[in-house]
């Protein structure tokens, strides 16, 4: 179960970030045809973004205690104290980036110019920080491979 | 093709969300320096700070973005695209700077 997590977590991650590049890339080029696909593109960003929270949120408060030690008795402690630490916190900005996407989306994107520049902003600035919080959680699982070599060896 | 401008909801989320992700990333640093009062308190209510955390931001966007359109007799604050767009990478590249600055 917790291996499943681990990897159903980061494969929502990722497909929440197509979705926000595909928003980003269809608003640039709206038109009156294309509004309800955005809109329904956004809307499943959110949706993405909120199981990836989910699903994530449920593995750090059930099983990262054991991870945490090791990553902490282990050379590359940082995996916990920055990037661990960093993402847990960023992505509680970022889950709320993206519930504000689709909200942005509800606006009529080919007429209003101000409203397509907040979308191309919002998702484009989502996608970042997405991939940051994908990298972080590399780091984090190589971190513990580290302290487990670590501890094998008798460190 | 009519242009009604930019919904008074998405202004009002906007700066909800603005305004949430500075107060958050200032939790972080309140909470990682008080562990003895506010984390603990934090933890108390649900168990795990973070995730009173995810619950306390949730609430505040929700109320403050709900709340926001009721100013001025219900026409909900004017403020132009611009300055919306301002506020919401303003507040990311803060609270980016917070967050990351505290841990590093």
């Amino acid at each position: 179960m917790e291996n499943i997590l681990l990897l159903v977590h980061p494969a929502l991650g990722g497909l929440a970030t197509l979705t926000a590049l595909w928003v980003f890339v269809d608003t640039l080029n709206v038109r009156e045809e294309t509004l309800s696909r955005i809109k329904n593109v956004s809307l499943l960003c959110a949706l993405l973004m909120w199981l990836t929270y989910f699903l994530g949120g449920y593995w750090y408060l059930v099983y990262y205690a054991a991870d945490k030690a090791i990553i902490k008795a282990g050379p590359w402690a940082f995996g916990h104290g920055f990037f661990m630490e960093t993402k847990e916190h960023v992505f509680l900005m970022l889950i709320l980036l993206a519930t504000f996407l689709p909200i942005v989306a509800s606006n009529n994107l080919a007429v209003d110019k101000g409203a397509r520049k907040l979308a191309l902003w919002v998702s484009g600035l989502i996608v970042p920080i997405s991939l940051s919080m994908e990298g972080s959680g590399a780091v984090i699982s190589i971190a513990v491979k580290v302290g487990l070599l670590f501890k094998g060896l008798g460190g | 093709m009519e242009n009604k401008g930019i919904g008074k909801f998405t202004v009002s989320f906007g700066l909800s969300f603005a305004i949430i992700s500075v107060l958050s990333a200032l939790l972080v640093v309140l909470k990682e320096t008080h562990e003895e009062t506010v984390l603990a308190w934090m933890k108390s209510l649900t168990g795990h700070h973070w995730a009173t955390h995810g619950i306390i931001n949730l609430i505040v966007f929700v109320v403050l973005g709900w709340i926001l359109p009721k100013l001025g007799n219900g026409q909900g604050m004017k403020i132009s695209a611009n300055v919306l767009v301002i506020a919401v990478v303003g507040a990311v590249i803060l609270s980016e700077i917070i967050i990351t600055g505290f841990y590093i």
